[in-house]
């Protein structure tokens, strides 16, 4: 009866009713749309992080983050590589030794980040063999070594060319081994770019006296939003294979920097909604209590017929649900309905001009991508209800405060 | 660590502080920190110097000390220097030549010169706690550093020692924030060096012992190097010879010597 009784009512003043409609529905799309737009991005900048370099996970000696050092590595054996492999959640596993050297040539030397990959699993992980420009990726050849372009500039070396690498080996013995540049790679960071070198697994091995030891071993996950249960799993897993205690760390904390980049984007996001929400919410409210003080005749004699001052409470909150309903359901249909059109679910928009060298630069995919999580509409409801429980609370209440024979007299 | 460091830190205030009221007595006379950073840098490096030493490295990766024996011609007022390795036989030949402001390293095993760039000045050298930049000590201690008395410290290792403190002068190419001293008031030769980093913060002691005398001066025989972050390191240098104003061959420091062969 009061759900009827509303309905008519809203539907009795068809030009406002309308207007209030579209703010909701504009609400509602903005919403979710602006939060699937930031997911998107923030989830393309995560993706593409992950995959430059750290790896989703990433297994190293306890302590390893806080100490870079030799001292603190992974030991490495077929039967760990097996458990790794076989655990629920791993794509991909790649292993590194990462160690420090100097590289001459003459009289040209720089000291870089002498990286030691596995020709064959690294690709699983990173993008690395993707990043050679010039030559070719490491493969089964003995050691070879992949420059940084500037770094290849800086040692005035090209392809086919011989470095010497020069370092102190996890013996503490000095270790000199001499390399041909297979290729160059270019990388995100010029000063990356310039102080970067790789080689494989089994060369850095050599060179640092390293036997069957690495550094780290970087691992690409299946479900990216499930790290906690792949990191748990992999504990577990590696645990039983490993005599000294290892760590398991997610992107967040191998790449702070990030993970609070997205932190502070986030709280930005979600501040500027919440004042679009209000703004919505104050639209609301003027609706429904334009309704109710035009209405003071019609409630008076209402209540002046008998109705309980409750039973106008609640006319009046039925009315702002339905209205909020109503906005809600259009515009969920709408938002879900527009990527679909304009195909921009799984269509990134591509950037063109200087911000697109310069997000190559720092080593992003230069597009605006768009990701709808179930997160999106549930969020938009839930905002949608509390404005519509809370823009109609004065109304209603003033409605239903109302005296019949002020109400009547008023008119 | 960082709590370590922190603790670190924490002792070494308080220790200053009690060498404020208590530990230390006042000087009788006081001589300057200057004159006597002056006396100790002519004992202990002079103007050119031959050595003769083995380094013995300490550390958790090794089941045994790693032993280096080196040889090293030392010319300060020409601002070179010259090192061979000696032992073990593996480096047999690996030579180091200093001609401000460069450094170079010859590799026998590959045959190669390397130019060793500024910025590896800190890394180890030859994997010990010593880094390039004690090895060649780019910095003058007398001036790039300012000098200032700390006190007299009646028993330490069981000896009176004065102490100073060096702290370095602005856009000097120093690498540490300040170093502590313990001087022997009679030999003028030093006991104990702390290093703090910039922050304040005690990184690493060298002390030495083991003092013979070497023509007119005592010389420490026996130096320690304990670096305070890393747990279980140390290198000790023990001296075989030493020989002070030498005249030496201007051909030592020659490229063509670096890379002889024996």
């Amino acid at each position: 009866m009061i759900l009827r009784l509303a309905w008519r009512n809203i539907g009795r003043n068809k030009r406002r009713t309308a207007l209030t409609l579209a703010a909701v529905v504009f609400a509602v799309v903005l919403v979710v749309h602006m939060i699937a737009l930031t997911t998107g991005v923030h989830e393309r900048m995560i993706e593409d992080n992950v995959r430059m370099h750290a790896g989703h996970l990433q297994l190293t000696g306890a302590g390893y983050l806080e100490d870079r050092t030799l001292e603190r590595f992974v030991r490495w054996t077929p039967e760990l590589a097996a458990a790794v492999d076989a655990t629920p959640g791993v794509a991909a596993a790649a292993p590194r030794v990462n160690g420090f050297a100097l590289l001459s040539n003459g009289s040209a030397s720089q000291g870089v980040a002498l990286l030691g990959v596995d020709p064959v699993r690294e690709g699983g992980v990173s993008t690395w063999p993707e990043r050679v420009v010039r030559g070719a990726f490491l493969g089964t050849g003995e050691r070879e070594i992949l420059l940084g372009e500037r770094l290849a500039e800086a040692l005035r070396v090209d392809l086919g060319d011989q470095v010497l690498a020069y370092t102190v080996a996890y013996t503490l013995e000095n270790a000199y081994e001499l390399f041909t540049v297979r290729g160059l790679i270019h990388a995100p960071e010029p000063r990356l770019e310039r102080s970067l070198a790789l080689i494989t697994l089994r060369d850095a091995q050599a060179l640092f006296a390293y036997e069957g030891r690495v550094s780290e071993v970087a691992l690409l996950a299946r479900d990216s939003s499930r790290l906690d249960e792949t990191s748990r799993s992999l504990a577990a897993a590696v645990s039983a294979q490993s005599r000294e205690p290892l760590d398991v760390n997610p992107w967040p904390v191998v790449m702070p920097e990030l993970a609070q980049l997205l932190v502070i984007d986030n709280a930005q996001n979600y501040s500027m909604l919440g004042i679009l929400v209000v703004v919505v919410a104050f639209g609301i409210l003027n609706t429904i209590l334009m309704s109710v003080l035009e209405r003071q005749r019609e409630l008076g004699v209402m209540l002046a017929l008998g109705l309980a001052p409750r039973e106008i409470f609640r006319l009046v909150y039925a009315e702002s649900l339905l209205l909020c309903g109503l906005g809600l359901a259009l515009g969920l249909g709408l938002a879900l309905a527009l990527p679909a059109a304009v195909f921009m679910e799984g269509h990134p928009i591509p950037i063109r001009g200087d911000v697109r060298e310069m997000s190559e630069m720092f080593g992003f995919t230069p597009v605006i991508s768009w990701q709808l999580t179930a997160w999106n509409p549930a969020l938009a409801t839930l905002l949608m209800t509390a404005i519509a429980l809370l823009a109609a609370l004065y109304p209603a209440a003033k409605a239903a405060s109302a005296r019949p024979v002020d109400a009547l007299r008023s008119l | 660590m960082r709590r370590l460091a922190a603790l670190g830190l924490a002792t070494a205030f308080a220790a200053a502080a009690a060498a404020q009221d208590a530990r230390l007595e006042p000087p009788p006379a006081q001589p300057s920190a200057r004159a006597l950073a002056e006396q100790v840098e002519a004992t202990f490096r002079g103007e050119a110097s031959f050595l003769d030493a083995t380094m013995s490295v300490t550390s958790p990766r090794l089941p045994a000390p790693r032993r280096v024996r080196f040889q090293s011609w030392d010319d300060r007022g020409g601002k070179r220097s010259f090192i061979r390795i000696l032992e073990p036989a593996k480096d047999r030949g690996t030579a180091f030549l200093k001609l401000h402001p460069n450094l170079w390293s010859w590799v026998p095993r590959v045959e190669r010169t390397i130019r060793v760039p500024p910025s590896m000045m800190l890394q180890s050298w030859m994997g010990s706690d010593f880094t390039n930049d004690d090895l060649v000590r780019e910095s003058s201690v007398l001036d790039d550093y300012d000098h200032r008395w700390l006190g007299v410290e009646p028993s330490h290792q069981g000896a009176r020692a004065f102490v100073i403190e060096y702290r370095p002068r602005e856009g000097a190419p120093v690498v540490w924030g300040r170093i502590v001293a313990w001087i022997d008031p009679v030999k003028l030769a030093p006991l104990r060096q702390e290093y703090y980093d910039e922050a304040g913060v005690k990184l690493r002691v060298m002390t030495l012992g083991g003092f013979r005398a070497v023509g007119d001066r005592q010389y420490p025989h026996h130096w320690s190097m304990l670096p305070l972050d890393k747990p279980g390191h140390e290198t000790s240098i023990e001296v075989n010879a030493i020989r002070f104003d030498e005249k030496f061959d201007a051909e030592i420091f020659t490229h063509r010597n670096l890379t002889r062969r024996e």
